[in-house]
């Protein structure tokens, strides 16, 4: 096991109540200490305000923690030179509004210290990746939702960083967007590029994560491998093709002479997302 | 993505990281200044013009005499007033609109220090400073061109030949001085010290309206520098009695706010005085040196702020 | 290590703050030097000096213009002109103190507030004021008026021949004092840019001047001697107004130089000029009226262009 991509350790988040008269503390995030091994999908979920954000923030040095440290591939979070290896596509993304896809990529690679004709192979492959080449001399001004996210991965994208923060990466997308977006972390993941995402929708966090960790009211509820986590331990599923009502009958039998319960037996279904893909015929 | 791509990744990571970066401050002002021109900020520089010959017109036409001793101070004093302005008001927009837009984010979630976001902000407003001002002068030039011809034509027909001729060569000579364009340097200078000033306020501040009312007081208070430094060291001869809240007050302002009425020579080269050169690169010293301070003031508010 | 909530942040305000105190305990001195070198060379406003500080109360006004001084002097001063219409004097008076105080640089505003002053508040007192002695003591104040604007915009504009020559102008015209205007117009000829005839005057009103007729003479005779430039007629007469007066000895007067000027080759031209210049001031000597003479032959100047010699035994009146 090499250098974990991210280590968070004991990680405690306050921040002091803005009212004057009542100089509360809110705890956002208490105690976290976490993993993320180099080359894995990490999912970190929980509801709102659970901190989720906050320890993403303070990943990528954005904010300072309370007490505890975060690292990047072994260098301290705030370390400027820990940013060289992470791409972030924040939550909501917002770009300068009078730029296009191509000059905001532009921009983004210069910060990174690209530039000249490496730059531009770099934003033509990227705006190829997400879709946007039609779009890339208009205003981002002018972009969907669903663009602005496109565009806000390409930049998270655009100096091949070796850990991807993505915040909701598919909010506002549509399903074949989303399915692109989708397909694109597991090519990643191929890689060997490490991905920790945010959240809400569980069934695509179901899809491509390896781990996942819990958070509520700040503190690391649950945190593991998936199937580990949302494996019914004393359950079992089998599913069997073309089997007669007898044979059925005689499991169900067997079963409960062994002690067994049978819980249940209906017919399997495929998910709503790929069904919908299916009859508007955009599944690649 | 290809294989020969993916060096790319190799490529960047594999230089060194800067602590300070000349290419990423670049980026960063660049893209400042674009933005400063797409909002319009040059129409700001059409209504100076227009007021400008207005105003010069006006008052010309109701001064008998010495227009172009008018002409000449009206430019100049909107030029002050017009560049501070600008310097503030283009300032004090760009931190709060990155934070609220969450750019912020996606910018120094890339290797890009805090310092070298300021620094490049600053840039870009110089940037914008530097094309308001050359264009200001350049109307001013043409402005007063044409009421230069117009003093001499009044000198011809008002003067005895002697005095006339005398006049004209004056004026010819003392019109477009090195001295004037060096005393429109010192306003762009002063511009400069007000955009770092603006800049530094936004660092903690939390809403750009604090930043510009602190701002604009702040360049009041510079004007009165002079007279709190001499009621703190005393008149000429005299110790002064002075109330206690008072005195605090006055070394206040004279510590912390910048002395703006070194920067007004340009009122005294307007009536052609001359300004030596160790004058003038002591003014230029004092104001690289309050940008510099006021740059990493800013940058101390800035490096530890909760975004 | 836990820092408590805020406490990196307030870390970097304090900072900060500690940066900005050390900076302004630095840049005081350096502010006050520049200061004092910018009075030094007139610039920045005006030097506290004791006929300025009266008007410490505009202090604050002017400090918050910054950099629209010039512009707002220009605006008053364009009131002060109304209030000339009107016939304010008082009014025009505190005006031009303004501008003056604000733009101390302005010779013009000097010049002209003095002019107004002098000339024609004097003016008007005199056309509006029935007693002769009011009249006499009012006008009189018009001019120390005139007078002090002249002094206040010197000491501003040590450099400036356009103040001196005005103030000789104001006690040669108004005070009638032609020692003080004579002083004046020797230093506005010293003032860079002046113009010539301010070295003239300060000779011309020195000859009149009890005592001093001789010391003129000679600076006269200087000018003469200078250069062709300065051969005006006004020149000639004075000078031999005061060879008669100081009674110069006949071989030392003017009229011999110009003769040996006259003998010689390729000066014939300038000789005449003078000689001519000479008669027409007075000059009735016979060798010059015989060297004109010669010299008008010499030249072939015409008959109707040659100079009316007056007879011998005739002197054209004063």
């Amino acid at each position: 096991m090499g250098t974990p991509a991210i280590f968070i350790e004991n990680l405690t988040k306050e921040f002091t109540s803005p009212s004057v008269f009542a100089r509360d503390k809110i705890t956002a995030v208490d105690k976290l200490t976490l993993s993320v091994e180099a080359g894995h999908v990490y999912g970190l979920l929980g509801p709102n305000g659970s901190g989720k954000s906050t320890t993403m923030k303070i990943v990528l040095g954005l904010v300072t923690p309370t007490s505890g440290r975060t690292c990047i591939f072994g260098r301290d979070s705030r370390d400027v030179e820990s940013r060289e290896a992470v791409g972030f596509l924040p939550e909501n993304p917002y770009f300068y509004k009078f730029l296009t896809g191509s000059e905001t990529l532009d921009f983004y690679g210069r910060l990174c210290g690209l530039g000249g004709k490496m730059l531009r192979d770099r934003s033509r492959e990227l705006l190829a990746l997400v879709g946007l080449e039609a779009a890339a001399d208009r205003r981002v001004g002018g972009y969907s939702k669903g663009m602005l996210q496109r565009i806000g991965l390409a930049q998270a994208l655009v100096q091949e960083p070796r850990l991807l923060v993505l915040d909701e990466p598919t909010a506002g997308v549509d399903p074949a967007g989303s399915h692109e977006i989708r397909n694109l972390i597991l090519r990643l993941k191929q890689r060997g590029i490490t991905v920790m995402l945010c959240s809400h929708l569980l069934s695509q966090v179901q899809e491509i994560c390896d781990r996942i960790g819990i958070m509520n009211h700040g503190v690391l509820i649950r945190e593991g491998a998936l199937e580990d986590l949302i494996s019914i331990e004393n359950q079992t599923e089998l599913t069997i093709e073309n089997a007669s009502a007898a044979l059925l009958a005689d499991l169900r039998a067997r079963a409960e002479d062994a002690g067994a319960r049978v819980l249940g037996a209906h017919k399997p279904q495929q998910n709503l997302e790929r069904y919908f893909l299916e009859v508007t015929g955009e599944r690649k | 993505m290809t294989a020969e791509n993916s060096s790319t990744a190799a490529t960047v990571h594999a230089s060194a990281h800067k602590l300070f970066s000349i290419w990423r401050t670049w980026a960063i002002a660049t893209n400042t200044f674009r933005d400063l021109v797409r909002q319009k900020v040059f129409y700001f520089m059409l209504v100076f013009a227009l007021i400008l010959i207005g105003t010069s017109l006006a008052m010309a036409s109701l001064s008998f005499q010495g227009q172009l001793q008018t002409v000449m101070d009206v430019c100049l004093g909107a030029m002050s007033v017009f560049t501070m302005l600008l310097a503030v008001l283009s300032t004090a927009m760009l931190l709060p609109k990155d934070m609220e837009d969450r750019t912020l984010y996606t910018i120094l979630a890339k290797p890009v220090a805090r310092f070298e976001y300021l620094t490049g902000k600053l840039v870009g407003v110089t940037m914008i400073l530097l094309v308001a001002t050359l264009l200001m002068t350049a109307a001013f030039c043409v402005v007063l061109h044409y009421w230069q011809g117009r003093e001499i034509e009044n000198l011809q027909l008002t003067e005895t030949a002697e005095r006339a001729a005398a006049a004209i060569a004056k004026l010819k000579v003392g019109t477009f001085t090195s001295t004037l364009f060096g005393g429109i340097g010192i306003i762009f200078l002063r511009a400069i010290v007000c955009a770092t000033l603006t800049l530094m306020l936004s660092c903690f501040a939390t809403s750009w309206l604090f930043t510009v009312i602190v701002a604009l007081m702040m360049i009041l208070a510079g004007h009165l520098v002079p007279i709190a430094r001499s009621v703190w060291q005393g008149p000429v001869g005299g110790a002064m009695d002075v109330p206690f809240h008072l005195a605090i007050l006055v070394r206040l302002i004279t510590v912390f706010v910048p002395d703006m009425q070194l920067f007004n020579v340009v009122d005294d080269i307007a009536v052609g005085a001359s300004v030596s050169a160790d004058v003038f690169l002591r003014v230029a010293g004092l104001g690289a040196g309050y940008v510099a301070i006021y740059l990493l003031v800013g940058y101390l508010f800035f490096a530890w702020r909760e975004l | 290590m836990r820092t408590s909530p805020g406490s990196v942040e307030m870390k970097g305000r304090v900072s900060g703050i500690l940066v900005l105190l050390a900076w302004g305990i630095v840049k005081f001195p350096v502010e006050a030097r520049l200061e004092r070198r910018m009075q030094d060379t007139r610039l920045g406003g005006y030097k506290p000096t004791a006929s300025l500080r009266q008007q410490a109360g505009q202090a604050g006004f002017i400090a918050a213009l910054g950099g629209l001084r010039a512009a707002v002097a220009d605006m008053l001063w364009i009131r002060a002109n109304i209030a000339w219409q009107d016939v304010q004097y008082g009014r025009m008076k505190l005006l031009f103190d303004t501008c003056t105080t604000m733009q101390p640089r302005r010779v013009s505003f000097w010049d002209i507030s003095a002019w107004h002053m002098a000339w024609n508040g004097a003016a008007h007192v005199e056309n509006t004021e029935k007693d002769p002695v009011a009249r006499n003591a009012k006008m009189r104040e018009f001019f120390k008026l005139g007078e002090d604007f002249l002094l206040r915009g010197i000491e501003n504009n040590p450099d400036s021949w356009e103040l001196y020559d005005r103030l000789g102008l104001l006690y040669r015209d108004k005070f009638k004092d032609v020692e003080k205007a004579s002083a004046a117009y020797e230093e506005a000829s010293q003032r860079p840019g002046h113009l010539d005839y301010t070295r003239r005057f300060a000779a011309y009103y020195l000859a009149e001047v009890p005592g001093r007729e001789r010391e003129a003479y000679a600076r006269l005779m200087a000018l003469f001697h200078e250069s062709e430039h300065e051969w005006l007629l006004t020149l000639f007469r004075q000078i031999q107004k005061l060879e008669a007066s100081l009674a110069i000895p006949d071989g030392q007067r003017i009229y011999h130089d110009i003769l040996k000027l006259a003998a010689t080759p390729g000066k014939e031209e300038s000789a005449y000029t003078a000689l001519t210049d000479l008669i027409k001031t007075g000059a009735r000597e016979p060798s010059v009226l015989e060297a004109t003479r010669a010299l008008e032959q010499k030249m072939d100047i015409p008959a109707e262009r040659r100079i009316k010699l007056p007879p011998h035994d005739q002197r054209p009146p004063e």
